[in-house]
C-alpha cells in the first residue's frame, strides 16, 4: 500500500504473511465459521507475540513498532489480514489500546496495556448506537455515583464482543460524550449476538442495565468529542488497508482465473470484453491503495486535515470495493457464485467493512460538513 | 543531499521566485490553457520563460550538458512547492507543455548525443516549442497504421501526408512526427521519428473547431516536406519503441503536465494551505438554494472526493514512474483515471446545476462554465488514447493478459491494408 517501505517493515510483512499462512489459511478460516467466538485464544496470543497489538503502544508499556510509525505499520498488518480474511478484532483492540495510551491515567495504562499488547485481554470498542449511528454516546447514559459512574441504555454492532474481556464504550455523561472502560462480565450487561454477513465476524448488541461502575472506568476527561474522532480515523485507516488486502486478493483471484479458463478456444481473459472490466479494477484498485496510503500517513502524523481525507478515503474505497467485488464476481461466473469458492468470503468482507465505520453516505456528509457547507461563513 | 543544503535550497528559490514571478491568480491560470494565444502574449512568456531557464529553474533534474542543472527530484520538488503561488510561464500554453512534458524526455531518451545537446537547451529557454504530430484522419486508436510517407530521396527525407489532433501545432516551431519509411514490412517495424519545421511553405497549419466552440488542436498537411539525415531521431524504422516512450509521457502528462508543469489544483495544493470543496458547484447549489439539500451535497462531495483520489492516483503514478521500477504502463491507470472522472465530474456540475446548465443569463460565469466544461470535460476520454486504448495497455502490459487475435502484426503493411477491403 505505502509505495516506501523500509527493510524492517518488508521483514514485518514477510513475517506475517508466513505466519497466516501457517496458522490461519483460508481452510482454517473457513472451519471456524460455525465457532461462536470465531477465533482461539491461543492463536490470538500468537498473534500478540508478532507485536500486532503492540504497535500503537508506547515501549514503556510492552509496545513498540518497527518503524516508530506505529499506524503505518498496524495499517501494514491489517492489509496481510485483509488479503486471507482472517477473523478477530485486530482493528477494535488496536483502537483501544491506542486510546487508553493516548487517553489513560497511569494506572489505566499499567493494568491493562501490557495486556492487550500481550494478547491476555480482548477488548472491544462499543462506538454505535443499535440503529448503527454514530452518537457520539447519546444513546448510553452515565451517571455520576457516589463511588463512581452508572450506565444504562444500550451500544449497538459491538464486534467481537462475545470475546471481549473489556469494553470501551462511548456513553453521554452531563450532556457531553464521555468513554468508560468496562469489564464485559460486569453485571448488568448483556449482550445479544448477531448473525453477520461477514462470516469471520462477530458482533453483538449491548444493553446495560444500571452498570456500575468505580471512577477509575472513566477513560480521558468528559466531553470526548475529539477522542472519539482520533479513535474513528485510527480505526478507518485500519479498516481502509484490511479492505486493501482483501481487494487485492480477489483482483489477483480473478485475473489469475482469466487467463487459467477457456471458453470459445482461447483464455477468457483474451476477449476485450473482460479485460476491459480488468483494467477498470485495475484502476479503481492503485486509487484506493494511493488514497488509503494517505489516509495512513495524515492520520500518522496527525494532520489538520486528517478527518477529512479519512473520510474521503473511506467514502471512495468504500464504493469501489463494492464495485470491483461485483467485477470479480462477473469475470468468475458461476463458479464464483457457488459457497465452496472463496470469492464471497472477500465479498463478505469487503462489503462489511464499508459499512463498519461508517457507509460511504455518511462520510461524505461529513466531508460537506467539515467545510462547514450551508453554513453561514462556510470554507 | 543533506537537509541544511536542501533548505538553503528552498531559500534561494522562494527568494528568486518573490523577485521574478508574477503572483498566480485566475488569469494567469486561464491564460496558460488558452487556445490561441496571441503572439505579444507568448513573446512575453517566453521572456519569461528565458529568465527562469537561465536561474536554472527549467530542467533542475536534466544532465548539465543538455542545459539542466543536474539536481535531484527533490530540489525540483522544492521548486514545485515553492512556484506554486506563482503564475510561472508556460509560454505558449499547451504548447510548451508538449514541448517540455512529452518531446523533451522522449528526446532525452532517444535522441542522439548530438541532438540532446543542440535541441534540449532550446526547449528549455522557449526558444524552439514543438507539437506531435501522430494521429491521422485514417489512424488514431491504430497508431501504428498511420499513412504518412517519409522517401529517400539522395541524402534527404521527403514526407507528406495529413496529421491531426495536434495540440498547440499552431503556436509550435517543430512538429515531431512519425512516418511510414518502410510499406513492405509489418506494420510496427516500418516507422521513423523526424524533427519537422511547422514554419515552412509546404506545411499547412489549420485549427479544428471542437464540440465546445474552441481550437485547442490542429490538423496538418505535409506537402513533400524536405528533410535532412540529422532530423531523424532514433533509428530508420526502429520508430515504435520510441513511440511507446513518447505516448507514456503523454499519458503520465494529462493531469501532471509530464514534468510536473500544470499539477492539478489538489496535487500543487502547497503545505498548510487549506482545501476547499470545489467552487463552482457550491455557487451552482447557492445559486438555487440547495447548500442544505442532502442530495445535492452527496453530489458536491462525490466531486471533491473524485479530485483528491485523482490526485492521490496522479501523486502514485508518478512517484512508481520515477521509481524506474515500475512498468512504464502504470501511466495508462492515471489517464484511465482522468478519463472516467472527468466526464463524471463535467456530469455531476450538471446534475447540481439543474436548468441553470441549459439555459442562463450572458452573466452569468458559473452556469456558462459548467455548460462548456460538460462539453470539454470529455476531452481527455478521447485524447491522448481513449479510454478503451488504455484498458488494452493496462490488460495486457500491466495484468499480463493475453492478446485478442491480431489481424495485421505479422503481415507487410501493404498488404494489410488491401486485406481489409475484403473484410467481411
Amino acid at each position: 500500500m505505502q509505495l516506501e517501505v523500509t527493510e524492517d517493515q518488508e521483514l514485518l510483512r514477510d513475517t506475517t504473511e508466513r505466519f497466516i499462512e501457517a496458522e490461519m489459511p483460508v481452510e482454517t478460516v473457513r472451519s471456524l465459521h460455525d465457532d461462536p467466538a470465531g477465533f482461539r485464544r491461543d492463536w490470538w496470543e500468537k498473534c500478540a507475540g508478532l507485536g500486532w497489538f503492540a504497535m500503537l503502544v508506547p515501549e514503556e508499556h510492552g509496545g513498540g513498532s518497527v518503524s516508530g510509525a506505529g499506524l503505518i505499520d498496524a495499517a501494514m498488518i491489517a492489509e496481510e489480514l485483509g488479503r486471507r480474511v482472517q477473523p478477530g478484532p485486530f482493528i477494535p483492540v488496536n483502537v483501544v489500546a491506542s486510546a487508553v495510551a493516548e487517553l489513560g491515567t497511569a494506572e489505566q495504562k499499567d493494568e491493562l496495556l501490557p495486556s492487550l499488547a500481550g494478547g491476555e485481554t480482548v477488548a472491544a470498542w462499543a462506538f454505535a448506537s443499535l440503529d448503527g449511528g454514530w452518537d457520539a454516546g447519546a444513546g448510553l447514559s452515565a451517571i455520576r455515583t457516589g463511588e463512581g459512574f452508572r450506565l444504562t441504555g444500550s451500544r449497538g454492532y459491538v464486534q467481537d464482543a462475545q470475546s471481549a474481556d473489556l469494553l470501551l464504550v462511548a456513553a453521554e455523561l452531563d450532556g457531553a460524550p464521555a468513554q468508560f472502560l468496562v469489564p464485559a462480565d460486569a453485571a448488568g450487561v448483556r449482550q445479544r449476538p448477531l448473525t453477520c454477513l461477514d462470516l469471520s465476524r462477530r458482533m453483538s448488541h449491548l444493553e446495560f442495565e444500571y452498570v456500575t461502575l468505580p471512577a477509575g472506568a472513566l477513560l480521558g476527561e468528559a466531553g470526548a468529542t475529539t477522542a472519539l474522532e482520533r479513535q474513528l480515523q485510527v480505526a478507518v485507516v485500519l479498516n481502509t488497508a484490511e479492505t486493501i488486502g482483501a481487494m487485492d486478493a480477489l483482483f489477483s483471484m480473478t485475473v489469475q482465473y482469466a487467463k487459467d479458463r477457456i471458453a470459445f478456444g482461447r483464455p477468457i481473459g483474451s476477449f476485450q470484453a473482460l479485460k476491459h472490466i480488468m483494467a477498470d479494477q485495475a484502476m479503481y484498485l492503485e486509487t484506493s491503495k494511493a488514497g488509503a496510503a494517505a489516509a495512513a500517513r495524515a492520520v500518522q502524523d496527525g494532520t489538520a486535515d486528517a478527518a477529512e481525507v479519512v473520510s474521503m478515503v473511506a467514502a471512495y474505497i468504500g464504493d469501489m470495493s463494492d464495485e470491483l467485488a461485483q467485477m470479480a464476481l462477473q469475470i468468475h461466473g458461476g463458479i464464483g457464485y457457488t459457497w465452496e469458492h472463496d470469492l464471497h468470503l472477500f465479498m463478505r468482507r469487503i462489503r462489511g467493512n464499508a459499512a463498519l465505520y461508517g457507509e460511504p453516505t455518511w462520510h461524505r456528509e461529513r466531508v460537506c460538513a467539515f467545510h462547514r457547507l450551508g453554513e453561514r461563513g462556510q470554507a | 543531499m543533506s537537509e541544511p543544503e536542501l533548505e538553503r535550497y528552498r531559500a534561494d528559490v522562494r527568494a528568486w521566485a518573490k523577485d521574478n514571478l508574477p503572483p498566480r491568480t485566475r488569469d494567469s491560470m486561464r491564460r496558460r490553457t488558452a487556445d490561441k494565444i496571441p503572439a505579444a502574449q507568448i513573446a512575453e512568456g517566453r521572456a519569461l520563460q528565458r529568465k527562469v531557464f537561465e536561474a536554472g529553474y527549467l530542467g533542475i533534474t536534466l544532465p548539465v550538458e543538455y542545459g539542466g542543472q543536474g539536481l535531484t527530484a527533490e530540489h525540483e520538488r522544492i521548486w514545485y512547492e515553492e512556484s506554486a503561488a506563482y503564475a510561472v510561464p508556460v509560454a505558449a500554453g499547451v504548447a510548451t507543455m508538449v514541448t517540455l512534458g512529452i518531446v523533451l524526455p522522449t528526446v532525452l531518451a532517444h535522441g542522439s548525443e548530438e541532438q540532446k545537446r543542440d535541441w534540449i537547451p532550446k526547449m528549455l529557454s522557449g526558444e524552439e516549442t514543438w507539437a506531435q504530430l501522430l494521429s491521422e484522419p485514417a489512424a488514431g486508436s491504430d497508431l501504428a497504421g498511420l499513412r504518412t510517407r517519409a522517401t529517400r530521396d539522395g541524402d534527404q527525407w521527403v514526407i507528406n501526408g495529413a496529421k491531426v489532433w495536434s495540440s498547440g501545432a499552431d503556436m509550435a516551431d517543430f512538429g515531431i512526427c512519425l512516418a511510414r519509411t518502410d510499406w513492405e514490412v509489418p506494420k510496427h517495424r516500418g516507422l521513423t521519428w523526424f524533427k519537422v519545421p511547422l514554419n515552412d511553405s509546404r506545411v499547412t497549419v489549420r485549427p479544428i473547431k471542437e464540440i465546445n466552440g474552441s481550437a485547442a488542436f490542429c490538423e496538418e498537411f505535409l506537402d513533400d516536406v524536405i528533410v535532412g539525415d540529422e532530423m531523424v531521431i532514433g533509428a530508420v524504422n526502429g520508430g515504435w519503441p520510441i513511440a511507446n516512450t513518447l505516448l507514456a509521457y503523454e499519458r503520465a502528462g494529462g493531469s501532471h503536465g509530464g514534468h510536473g508543469i500544470i499539477p492539478s489544483a489538489e496535487a500543487s495544493r502547497g503545505p498548510g494551505m487549506s482545501r476547499r470543496l470545489p467552487a463552482d458547484l457550491v455557487a451552482l447549489a447557492h445559486a438555487r438554494g440547495l447548500e442544505n439539500d442532502p442530495a445535492t451535497r452527496q453530489l458536491i462531495a462525490r466531486a471533491h472526493i473524485n479530485d483528491y483520489m485523482q490526485a492521490q492516483l496522479a501523486d502514485r503514478v508518478t512517484q512508481l514512474a520515477r521509481s524506474g521500477k515500475a512498468n512504464p504502463a502504470v501511466a495508462s491507470l492515471l489517464k484511465l483515471g482522468i478519463g472516467e472522472v472527468q466526464p463524471h465530474r463535467a456530469q455531476l456540475a450538471m446534475e447540481v446545476a439543474g436548468r441553470a446548465g441549459i439555459a442562463w443569463d450572458a452573466d452569468d460565469e458559473n452556469a456558462g462554465a459548467t455548460a462548456l466544461n460538460y462539453l470539454s470535460g470529455r476531452v481527455m476520454s478521447i485524447g491522448g488514447g481513449s479510454d478503451q486504448i488504455q484498458r488494452n495497455i493496462i490488460a495486457e502490459r500491466l495484468l499480463g493478459l493475453p492478446r485478442e487475435p491480431s489481424f495485421d502484426t505479422d503481415k507487410p503493411f501493404r498488404e494489410v491494408l488491401q486485406n481489409a477491403k475484403q473484410w467481411r
